[in-house]
């Protein structure tokens, strides 16, 4: 591993699932393992510090040997971050007759907690203090959100500065004439141009390179599973690297032998069998029940030594090839790796926002997104365990 | 019309006892509306049938509509939408602008207008609602005074600001990225929006939210959190549902420390909050179907009838005590040091943890100062001058 960069580790699912567990579960089992070991809460309806029965702050607090743990507040991120932006913005409000506190508002705004977190764990990835950085997402949408985020504030605010610029230099004489707002100096530009080409551009190198990696956490439950699909999707077309599958809370076999839990035994290893075939070439991690509460660290690296089965929690747990979504001449191309398929009788048919796929035995819905949804199917080919699929417009009628 | 919000930690149940607490309502009576603001829609697998963003009969007296945000907002906001589009679009995906342009807490209120409507058909006497998880629930509730402070501070401004430099931004070609009138008169539309549903939020009379929960630690620890913070905003709980308790026969075993647990945080439960406990069973298998979610509801509710208000408690209250007037938050589950109050012009500041709260003050207690807070009995009082 190279150093200064931290391996990252995001663990996302439907709410519920226990990511939490499965977060602190890794990061303390790692950290017992001997890696520098900081796992980090996105959520910000935090329950990390209930997990770990520690109460935890805005700033790393070590919780066990080489583990630290830190729950990220968005108010503190903001006032620590945002510089003279912030000032900015608070001379604006101020100019208008309020104080300061409008600046703890600015914390309410969209995205504001999703930025927290990613300035957090930049800032941690790259202060050589840790090899492993653990993140505990909120639950899919938002992770969702936050993985695309660099992304999405980039060209806006690139935008913004642009407008702000040429008002800046062009009407600045005239606006302060007619209106009676402060407009920003050149020190906020050179702000924004560091968190611009600076920060955000390292938090995407960050989140897309090859240290970092999203593990999707599910129950044997229907609505999990289909919610994790969409999310594998969507992570996959937003190219942010999934490195293995957890199946949470399985009954262990003594408490599947009990007659009230018979049929949930039953239903629970067809769910294995079918997301180890939606999610391949993904491993899938199996994480028993236990028989009492995971809470505190000597507890969570039981489970965590238990779930990766002699795995090293820190290692990519999957480099083969994945879902795929690029933009071609006259439509889309969607790569599905279908590693387990042979090419006897492949059928592929489109309905609505999803890709109905046959090969033989295996059944397969890829669901695909809302822009994708418009198009028609125009050819499906199999090839060395990888389907690939060609969208394009469907042609104009009448 | 009454309103009952069912919220809680991810994946304890709430869809489920949404869906019972429908059906039970519905038997006795009711006509009953019952809608899904989860984005992650799970109604249709209690029903073992299809539902979408168009309402259906699910069963006798219930009608069931699965709200889908992005429809809402495309239908509610297309300006405010077009514009943003446009702001992004500069050598970008259109995928990811529409996908994204879904503001936080913004996608619960717009599912909430559609209780608005459903109220308007003036059909039904009951709106039972399947929320979003509750970190979700809560930048709801706290979305309405993000954009009171938007509107009123910086919105204005923009707009003054935009009249006049659109004119000369036209001159160099950036036209496009100023927004036009249009937009505007949207945010006007979305802000009156907001305020309508937050009067419904905040109606204790009308509107309840039940808190759905686990007998484990973790969910209780956040469950305490989440009944402080909805008494904060001011929206009345009536009931706290602990589901999937261990049902007799799976006590003994392998389970019995998870039983041992159970009893331990039901106690807990029990101590901590000033409103019914109503209790539900782990069931075998996934609850599905009609009648399994009326047996629920019977075994839930017993005697009680779903759509009344099963406690009474306003969680804010304004009290004259002789010459001084008292405001009352019910704060239970809160440290002192954990609540900071200030006043702010007209308005009183509560922070609690990271969740702030701007309290209008009735204009007889603006500009007046903080003679003292205290924290008696999970009751903040604070007193003014």
């Amino acid at each position: 591993m190279p150093s200064g960069t931290a391996r990252v580790v995001f663990y996302t699912g439907k709410g519920g699932v226990g990511k939490t567990t499965t977060a602190a579960a890794t990061a303390a089992h790692a950290a017992a393992r001997g890696a520098r070991t900081l796992v980090l809460s996105a959520d910000p309806a935090h329950s990390l510090g209930d997990v770990l029965a520690v109460p935890l702050g805005a700033e790393p607090r070590p919780v066990a040997p080489q583990l630290d743990a830190i729950e990220v507040d968005a108010r503190a991120e903001m006032e620590r971050h945002w510089g003279s932006i912030r000032d900015y913005l608070v001379a604006l409000f101020r100019h208008q007759g309020i104080e300061e506190v409008v600046a703890d508002e600015l914390a309410l705004l969209p995205g504001a907690e999703e930025m927290a977190s990613l300035l957090a764990l930049e800032e941690h990835a790259g202060s050589g203090r840790y090899e492993l950085i653990v993140v505990d997402c909120a639950p899919t949408g938002s992770t969702l959100r936050l993985v695309t985020l660099p992304e999405v504030a980039s060209r806006t605010l690139r935008l913004v500065l642009r407008v702000q610029r040429a008002l800046a230099a062009v009407v600045t004489p005239i606006a302060r004439a007619l209106v009676p707002v402060p407009l920003p100096g050149s020190e906020v530009f050179r702000d924004a141009d560091r968190l611009l080409y600076g920060r955000l551009a390292a938090i995407r190198a960050l989140l897309l390179g090859p240290a970092t990696s999203v593990r999707l956490v599910v129950t044997p439950e229907r609505m999990v599973i289909d919610e994790a699909v969409r999310a594998h999707m969507d992570l996959c077309l937003f190219e942010v690297a999934c490195d293995a599958v957890v199946m949470n809370r399985l009954l262990p076999p003594e408490a599947a032998a009990e007659s009230f839990f018979e049929d949930w035994g039953r239903v629970q290893e067809e769910r294995c069998a079918e997301v180890a075939e939606l999610f391949a070439p993904l491993p899938l991690l199996r994480a028993p029940l236990a028989r009492d509460e995971v809470v505190r660290v000597a507890a969570l690296a039981e489970h965590g030594a238990r779930l990766f089965a002699g795995a090293a929690p820190t290692a990519r747990l999957c480099q083969a090839s994945r879902l795929r979504f690029a933009r071609a001449r006259d439509g889309w191309r969607v790569d599905v790796p279908l590693p387990h398929a042979r090419g006897a009788a492949l059928d592929v048919a489109k309905l609505d926002d999803a890709l109905l796929i046959r090969a033989g035995a295996l059944r397969r819905a890829v669901p695909l997104p809302r822009k994708l949804a418009r198009l028609s199917l125009a050819s499906a080919k199999l090839e060395a365990g990888l389907l690939v699929v060609r969208l394009v417009a469907p042609e104009p009628t009448g | 019309m009454r309103v009952i919000l069912l919220t809680g930690k991810g994946g304890v149940g709430k869809t489920t006892l949404a869906a019972a607490t429908a059906v039970g309502a519905a038997a006795r009576g009711h006509r009953v509306f019952l809608l899904s603001t989860d984005p992650a829609h799970s109604l249709g697998d209690s029903f073992a049938r299809p539902i979408g963003a168009r309402p259906v009969e699910v069963a006798a007296n219930v009608v069931a509509q699965e709200v889908s945000v992005l429809d809402e907002i495309d239908r509610a906001w297309s300006e405010i939408q077009a514009w943003l589009a446009q702001l992004l679009r500069e050598g970008t995906d259109e995928i990811v602008a529409e996908e994204l342009l879904v503001v936080p807490g913004l996608e619960e209120l717009v599912s909430l207008r559609a209780v608005r409507e459903v109220e308007a058909l003036g059909e039904f006497d009951v709106c039972v609602v399947d929320c979003a998880p509750t970190g979700a629930t809560l930048r709801m509730l706290r979305f309405p005074d993000a954009l009171a402070v938007f509107m009123e501070r910086f919105f204005d401004l923009k707009r003054r600001i935009a009249r006049r430099v659109r004119p000369l931004l036209e001159g160099v070609g950036l036209r496009g990225l100023v927004p036009g009138d249009e937009v505007f008169a949207a945010f006007e539309r979305l802000y009156r929006d907001v305020d309508d549903v937050r009067q419904i939020l905040l109606d204790a009379e009308r509107t309840s939210a039940r808190l759905v929960t686990n007998a484990a630690r973790v969910v209780v620890d956040e469950t305490r959190r989440s009944f402080a913070y909805l008494c904060l905003y001011g929206v009345a709980t009536d009931a706290v549902l602990v589901n999937r308790l261990l049902p007799e026969p799976a006590r003994a075993g392998w389970f019995a420390r998870w039983a041992e647990r159970e009893r331990e945080e039901l106690a807990a439960l029990e101590a901590a909050f000033p409103v019914p406990l109503l209790r539900a069973p782990l069931r075998p298998t996934e609850l599905r179907g009609v009648e399994a979610l009326r047996a629920l509801a019977d075994e839930v509710y017993g005697e009680r009838d779903p759509a009344a208000v099963l406690h009474r408690g306003r969680p804010l209250r304004l009290r004259r005590v002789g010459g001084a007037t008292l405001l009352e938050i019910d704060l239970p589950n809160v440290s002192k040091e954990e609540i900071e109050v200030a006043v702010h012009g007209g308005d009183l500041l509560v922070h609690v943890r990271d969740a702030l709260r701007r309290i209008a003050l009735p204009a007889s207690l603006a500009g007046r100062g903080v003679a003292a807070a205290s924290l008696r009995g999970g009751v903040l009082e604070v007193r003014f001058e």
